[in-house]
């Protein structure tokens, strides 16, 4: 029987291993099947793959993996300090702790009381009046009126509310009579706006006047 | 516990800061000397200053008490509030029409404004008596806002008016002044208040222009008679009103007001603004009246149609003309021409105090 008409060695080990694609594994335990000469070989190679596992398996003598697998953890450790000790160091990230954010709270409280104490009730109404805008990404539309475009200087705005002297935008004039009821507003084309209000408890007419002259 | 500490000065930093504020800010009502009416008290109420951006924030909130001490009867004052009378935005007045207060009297004027200054001195508000005026149509005060024509108009309207409803009284009795009462409230309410706003010059618009004409409520009494206007609109701006005017009366007239409707797509009708003019006219010239003025309307709004009449009249001999009560019952004008400001306190007084208050109001003067 020649040598030539059998499989090859390494095609028998890599058979043996399970490491030919699958068409081929077929072909070769096909041919295995009925060489026995090559199924021969085939025991033989699967033999010293049973033997050299069992060898690699077994620990060299004197050697326990214990102790070896305990130095072995300390060594990476050891290695991982040094280099820390080498590499630049990461900033620690320090957590926000209880009394910054209790300092936060009592200047916001302090702010809220500034405001409150300081500023007309006026102001408060616009503040609220532009977070709504901003919150509903309206443009600021006083009584329904859509601000003059491009104008400079001062407008004076009319509405079912009074009348307010406008500048850029924000009042720089205004009237708020708070007791009293409105009954009517003019402009005139001079420019100048006024409100009438009587008095609920006198009964009197007050006009309020502003002028953009 | 430290934190609730810091709170606690805080807060009482606060509230000295908004005291030493309120210090800051100078009030003053300013009554010449040989003023007819002498300050008797003030009270200035919640009237305080607040610093915002560059500028102070005045809000004035006073009660002033006042006497006759002249030996007229006061028809009508006007006080001029300031923060800064050189600064635009600085000014604002305070008038009461319809008044009847006899000499030595005492009589109360409220004030509620909110001026602005700039920041760089301290903050202060100034009340300065612009006019007073009397039951026999005198003056007396520096006139700086025009309050003499003001005031002298109103005073005119108010004694047309007075008449009107006790005429009616005298010849149909309570009901007829009633029903007139009840047909004025029901016109007022009618009236809805318009929002607009008014710049001097132009405010820029990118929509095209175009002239539209005026029409005029042809008033057979009045001594001027508007006859071609126009100005330019687009969208919902009307600007540089333009009226060409003849005076048909005999005297020589100096001063006229012409009230401006504008009609909107839906046919609504409002009155916009009126329109003052100092002229110099002849007995039968013709001349030409304009604003500079731009009115712009809710963008929603398409003006469709103008409408002018003739309002107010001064001669130069110091008198006036206004509409008469007759030429006032036009079904349009009604609609739309803002009542007097006494007709207006005339309906309030009904309202509170019921016929009989009314008819006590109109026997008082």
């Amino acid at each position: 029987m020649k040598k030539r008409a059998h499989l090859s060695e390494t095609t028998l080990a890599l058979y043996v291993s399970a490491d030919l694609p699958l068409w081929r594994r077929a072909l070769v335990g096909l041919h295995v099947a009925r060489c026995s000469w090559c199924r021969q070989m085939a025991e033989i190679y699967r033999d010293d793959r049973l033997r050299v596992r069992e060898i690699a398996s077994e620990m060299p003598p004197g050697v326990n993996w214990d102790k070896l697998s305990a130095e072995i953890t300390a060594n990476i450790r050891v290695g991982l300090a040094a280099g820390e000790c080498v590499a630049p160091r990461k900033k620690k990230t320090a957590a926000l702790g209880w009394r910054p954010a209790a300092a936060m709270a009592g200047l916001a409280a302090l702010l809220v009381c500034a405001w409150v104490l300081n500023m007309p009730s006026t102001s408060t109404q616009e503040l609220g009046r532009a977070f709504t805008a901003i919150w509903s990404g309206h443009v600021l539309n006083a009584g329904g009126v859509n601000p003059v475009r491009d104008t400079h200087g001062l407008v004076v705005e009319v509405n079912s509310s009074g009348i307010e002297l406008l500048e850029n935008g924000s009042t720089v004039l205004g009237v708020s009579q708070d007791q009293s009821k409105l009954v009517d507003v003019s402009a005139s084309a001079e420019g100048s706006a006024s409100a009438r209000y009587v008095d609920d408890n006198t009964g009197q007419m007050t006009i309020t006047s502003v002028y953009a002259q | 516990m430290r934190s609730r500490a810091i709170l606690f000065i805080g807060v009482c930093a606060s509230l000295l800061f908004s005291e030493a504020h309120a210090q800051m800010l100078s009030r003053k009502v300013n009554l010449p000397a040989d003023s007819p009416v002498t300050l008797v008290s003030v009270d200035w109420g919640g009237t305080d200053a607040s610093a915002r951006g560059g500028a102070f924030f005045v809000d004035v909130h006073a009660s002033l008490s006042l006497r006759n001490s002249s030996q007229k009867r006061v028809r009508a004052i006007t006080f001029a509030v300031l923060s800064q009378e050189v600064t635009p935005g600085g000014k604002g007045s305070v008038s009461v029409p319809s008044l009847d207060i006899a000499p030595g009297e005492v009589f109360p004027v409220t004030i509620d404004l909110r001026l602005l200054r700039p920041i760089g001195g301290t903050a202060g508000v100034e009340v300065k008596l612009d006019g007073v005026l009397f039951d026999d149509l005198t003056f007396y005060g520096p006139d700086n806002l025009q309050s003499r024509r003001t005031m002298t108009v109103w005073e005119l309207e108010a004694r047309r008016d007075r008449q009107y409803f006790k005429k009616l009284l005298e010849t149909g009795g309570a009901k007829a002044l009633q029903a007139a009462m009840l047909d004025d409230l029901s016109r007022q309410a009618d009236r809805s208040l318009y929002g607009m706003q008014m710049v001097r010059g132009r405010a820029t618009n990118v929509e095209p222009q175009r002239d539209v004409s005026f029409a005029f409520l042809e008033m057979p009494d009045a001594p001027i008679q508007a006859m071609n206007g126009m100005a330019r609109v687009s969208g919902s701006e009307a600007h540089a009103p333009s009226i060409e005017i003849r005076n048909r009366s005999e005297r020589p007239i100096r001063y006229l007001e012409i009230g401006w409707i504008v009609k909107d797509q839906q046919g609504r009708e409002f009155l916009a603004a009126s329109m003052p003019a100092d002229v110099s006219l002849a007995p039968g010239k013709t001349g030409q009246v304009g604003q500079n003025t731009a009115l712009r309307f809710p963008e929603r709004t398409s003006i469709q149609g103008m409408t002018g009449f003739v309002s107010t009249v001064g001669f130069a001999d110091g008198s006036y003309w206004i509409p008469s009560r007759a030429s006032l019952s036009d079904s349009r004008l009604r609609r739309v021409v803002t009542p007097s400001p006494e007709e207006q306190r005339l309906t309030q007084i009904y309202q509170k105090k019921g016929l009989n208050g009314l008819i006590e109001e109109l026997k008082k003067f």
